[in-house]
């Protein structure tokens, strides 16, 4: 069901839901980063290193930063559709947006990759 | 009692200005509409709208001490001074404190705020039972003074494309009346991006409402009855693919 409102069947849900979802998942990984700390409490950058070597983590962290992209968009979008009233301002804003988090998921990705 | 009014006539004024009285007051004035009538007394330039003087009609609605509420039924005891009165934001001002309230009711228009079914007139009246007739309550009340809309934010930075909460409350109102056939198409008239989804939750709805209604409740009400028209959908589309199977 969830997946139906994330068609483009439903185009004001998909958004509400997605940035929803992305948040949840967000809190999630905020939970799980913090009780990994505070198990593992790594100091020196060799330790941080292997604190993000398993590979499940890698994937947790990556599918987090395409959810805080993807939640960021939503939600700066909704930000400039309420005070940006000029509409070629506004369109100039989001290619920048999109162009900004564009190159942190091919960061984050990169980082995921060779780490 | 001291007032400060915004005062705009488009045909003489160049621009709004806030102008100050200071009325004697009878006994029997206890609701700020009250003053009201005694300062228009006094100065018959005053435009301002009024009606029933009970909150029934929501013609007085308009900003009192920066929160919109109608006069008549606002307590003078318990408004602070001087009372700065000024048309509700949001809208064009026609003169002083009457707004004009044409895109309040497009948007109110816009989401069929009548009743949708195709069966047959009865002989007598549509009946409902008790539990349904139960759950128009806490909505059939709004009374469109406007003070919800015209207080939200999202109705100010969007006012052409976000319904408001006082029209969402209303499609809400017919979405759940047991004798409305139409909720599909009520549901799919608010799937806009920006007609139904515009709300933030940021609440000035509820704080205002003259009646004590709940806007923000029934806009989060119109978002689970999504998840249940999905629901319904692909039962459907599944009974269909079966259907088909055999």
């Amino acid at each position: 069901m969830l997946i139906e409102l994330l068609t483009k069947r439903y185009p004001g849900m998909r958004a509400w839901l997605m940035q929803r979802l992305t948040a949840l998942v967000m809190a999630v990984y905020s939970v799980m980063l913090l009780v990994r700390v505070a198990i593992l409490q790594p100091s020196i950058y060799e330790e941080w290193l292997s604190f993000f070597q398993p590979l499940w983590f890698r994937i947790a962290s990556w599918l987090f930063w395409i959810c805080l992209s993807l939640h960021a968009w939503l939600g700066v979008r909704d930000v400039f559709k309420d005070y940006v009233p000029n509409y070629d301002v506004r369109e100039v804003l989001l290619k920048i947006l999109a162009v900004l988090l564009s190159v942190y998921i091919v960061w984050a990705t990169w980082l995921f990759l060779v780490y | 009692m001291k007032f400060s009014i915004y005062r705009y006539n488009p045909d003489v004024d160049k621009k709004p200005y806030m102008q100050d009285y200071d009325v004697v007051l009878e006994d029997s004035d206890q609701m700020l509409l009250d003053a009201l009538l005694r300062i228009k007394d006094l100065d018959d330039s005053l435009s301002l709208r009024k009606s029933c003087r009970e909150g029934v009609c929501g013609s007085d609605s308009m900003n009192i001490n920066g929160k919109n509420g109608l006069a008549c039924v606002t307590k003078l005891a318990d408004l602070e001074e001087p009372i700065l009165l000024r048309p509700m934001p949001g809208l064009p001002v026609i003169r002083d404190l009457v707004v004009d309230m044409t895109q309040f009711f497009e948007h109110y228009n816009s989401v069929k705020p009548y009743l949708v079914n195709n069966d047959p007139v009865p002989e007598t009246e549509r009946l409902q039972s008790p539990a349904d007739r139960a759950k128009l309550d806490g909505l059939y009340e709004c009374i469109l003074c406007g003070a919800c809309t015209t207080s939200c934010p999202s109705f100010w930075w969007n006012p052409e494309t976000f319904v408001g909460p006082a029209g969402l409350m209303q499609a809400y109102r017919f979405m759940v009346d047991s004798r409305d056939q139409a909720l599909d198409e009520r549901l799919e008239n608010l799937e806009e991006p920006d007609r139904l989804y515009r709300c933030h939750n940021i609440m000035n709805c509820v704080e205002v409402c003259p009646k004590k209604l709940n806007p923000n409740a029934a806009i989060a009400n119109i978002k689970d009855l999504k998840f249940e028209q999905a629901r319904e959908h692909k039962a459907a589309s599944k009974k269909k693919i079966e259907i088909k199977a055999i």
